[in-house]
């Protein structure tokens, strides 16, 4: 072993990285607003839908994102869909693709969330008077949060993760950009220590941001480390 | 007139087997009823199916002379207005502290002033022994705190009528009395209850009446006295024998 580390070089690169981070960020926020939003439509027709089509046609959806890799749907919407007629930049097909992939895991998470609300609960509320607006909004909805919230803060760091493979289609985020400085530095190791330094600084500061608001909105009870 | 009239009320769950068969009840102001029966005999379903958790399919409940139309949302609104329920699992609810609990139907349905409201239900804590723990959540009380939450929250909404289901059921023996206890005050504050219960003794002492059930039906009606000394039907002494335990 006599590799001998040298920062100085990479260390200036510093700033250039973090700008790569924080589109990593950006990306992994989007997905996730997005993903939620298909999946919460998807675990409302899941939980409470009448028609049987609709269910199916959603569990096929759910089953068909779960068990194909993210990357193969990247590769669908960049590379495939082109031959149809759809052109993506790489920015639209890595964030269409991610926000897909995780709105079928989502969609998971919030029907047993959704399941988890006491039927006893709900018949307290509406002896008490409640309609079921009023019901979503005090009771389901505060209770949903609580018990979501720990596993949509996982899967958000998790996103935040897989965010590296924008790198493959040519992003410039955190993973890109470190591949970039190390093939013109040749310090691979320092460069890549340090990247990895930014996504520990990227999801901690995503999760203590978020089991404060937790903490202090919904009660959440979850540990943050 | 009878204050609550209840007559030949039919139910069933799902239009299968009737857990209720022309159940014929009658409850006058400041009066406390205690239904007994053995489990399943549908006492629960009666309870259920009078603040409309489970829908009628004949009869009459009449309130006050008033007819309620159980397939009418806003009779049923109106009912629940003046019936308030208590269940044996306390429902309460996780995300609220304890005088939430008891303020958020005052403050949110019925619109009245959030500041007089919960002056109200900090009584109400207080008078159910409950004062020191205003802003304790459900999952931090034990048991029987949280049925004495719950039945500060049925009485922050002012009911003409409480209902009660077994309320102590579900605690563990040394919860019960504190439980007990805030019957026994609601009781002397003449409080009109229609009540689920096997704690004979509170049943003799508070009772104006006792009713037994038995598959869905009324099998006998009387003072409690005369229920667990002079059962008249043959089920109702077996019942009263064995709860009584001789
Ligand atoms: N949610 C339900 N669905 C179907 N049947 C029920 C339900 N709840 C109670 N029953 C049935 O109704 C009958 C009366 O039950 P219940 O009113 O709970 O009796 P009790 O309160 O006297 O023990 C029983 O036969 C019980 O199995
Ligand atoms: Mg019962």
């Amino acid at each position: 072993m006599d590799y001998t580390l040298q920062w100085g070089q990479v260390v200036g690169f510093t700033g250039y990285l973090i700008g790569g981070a924080w589109l990593a960020l950006q990306i992994a926020f989007l997905a996730f607003v997005g993903g939620v939003t298909i999946a919460t439509v998807n675990a409302t027709v899941l939980s409470y839908g009448r028609n049987r089509a609709l269910r199916t046609a959603v569990r096929s959806y759910v089953a068909f994102f779960m068990n194909t890799p993210v990357l193969v749907q990247i590769f669908f919407l960049f590379f495939a869909l082109p031959e149809m007629g759809v052109f993506l930049s790489s920015y639209q097909a890595v964030l269409l693709g991610l926000t897909l992939n995780v709105s079928g895991y989502l969609t998971e998470t919030l029907r047993a969330g959704f399941q988890s609300v006491r039927r006893s609960e709900i018949e307290a509320a509406e002896t008490l008077g409640m309609s079921v607006a009023q019901m979503t909004w005090h009771v389901i909805l505060p209770h949903v949060i609580r018990v979501l919230y720990p596993p949509l803060t996982n899967q958000y760091i998790l996103l935040t993760m897989t965010t590296s493979i924008a790198s493959i289609f040519g992003l410039e985020e955190l993973t890109g950009r470190a591949y970039n400085v190390s093939a013109e530095t040749f310090r691979s190791f320092e460069v890549f220590s340090l990247s990895a330094v930014l996504y520990v600084v990227l999801t901690l500061v995503a999760s203590s941001v978020l089991w404060l608001i937790g903490r202090h909105l919904f009660r959440v009870k979850a540990r943050l480390v | 007139m009878h204050h609550l009239a209840i007559d030949r009320l039919t139910a069933s769950y799902d239009g299968k087997e009737q857990v209720l068969v022309d159940v014929s009840l009658q409850v006058a102001k400041g009066e406390i009823v205690s239904l007994i029966g053995p489990s399943g005999s549908g006492k629960s379903s009666l309870l259920r199916s009078l603040v409309g958790l489970l829908v009628p399919k004949s009869g009459e409940v009449m309130l006050d002379g008033e007819k309620v139309d159980y397939t009418n949302r806003k009779s049923v609104k109106a009912l629940r207005e003046r019936l308030a329920i208590v269940f044996q699992q306390y429902n309460l609810f996780q995300n609220m502290d304890a005088l939430r609990n008891v303020t958020v139907a005052p403050v949110k349905i019925r619109k009245r002033n959030a500041r007089e409201v919960e002056e109200e239900a900090t009584a109400l804590l207080r008078k159910v022994g409950l004062g020191d723990k205003l802003h304790a959540y459900p999952d931090e009380l034990s048991g029987g705190q949280q049925q004495r939450v719950a039945i500060a929250r049925a009485l922050a909404l002012k009911p003409d009528i409480l209902l009660l289901d077994e309320v102590t059921s579900a605690l563990d023996p040394e919860l019960v009395s504190e439980v007990l206890d805030a019957i026994r005050i609601l009781a002397a504050d003449g409080m009109t209850m229609l009540m689920v219960s096997h704690e004979m003794a509170l049943v003799r002492e508070i009772s104006t009446r006792v009713v037994m059930m038995d598959r869905g039906r009324v099998i006998e009606e009387g003072t409690a006295d005369r229920i667990f000394d002079n059962p008249r039907t043959e089920r109702c002494q077996e019942f009263v024998s064995k709860i009584l335990g001789h």
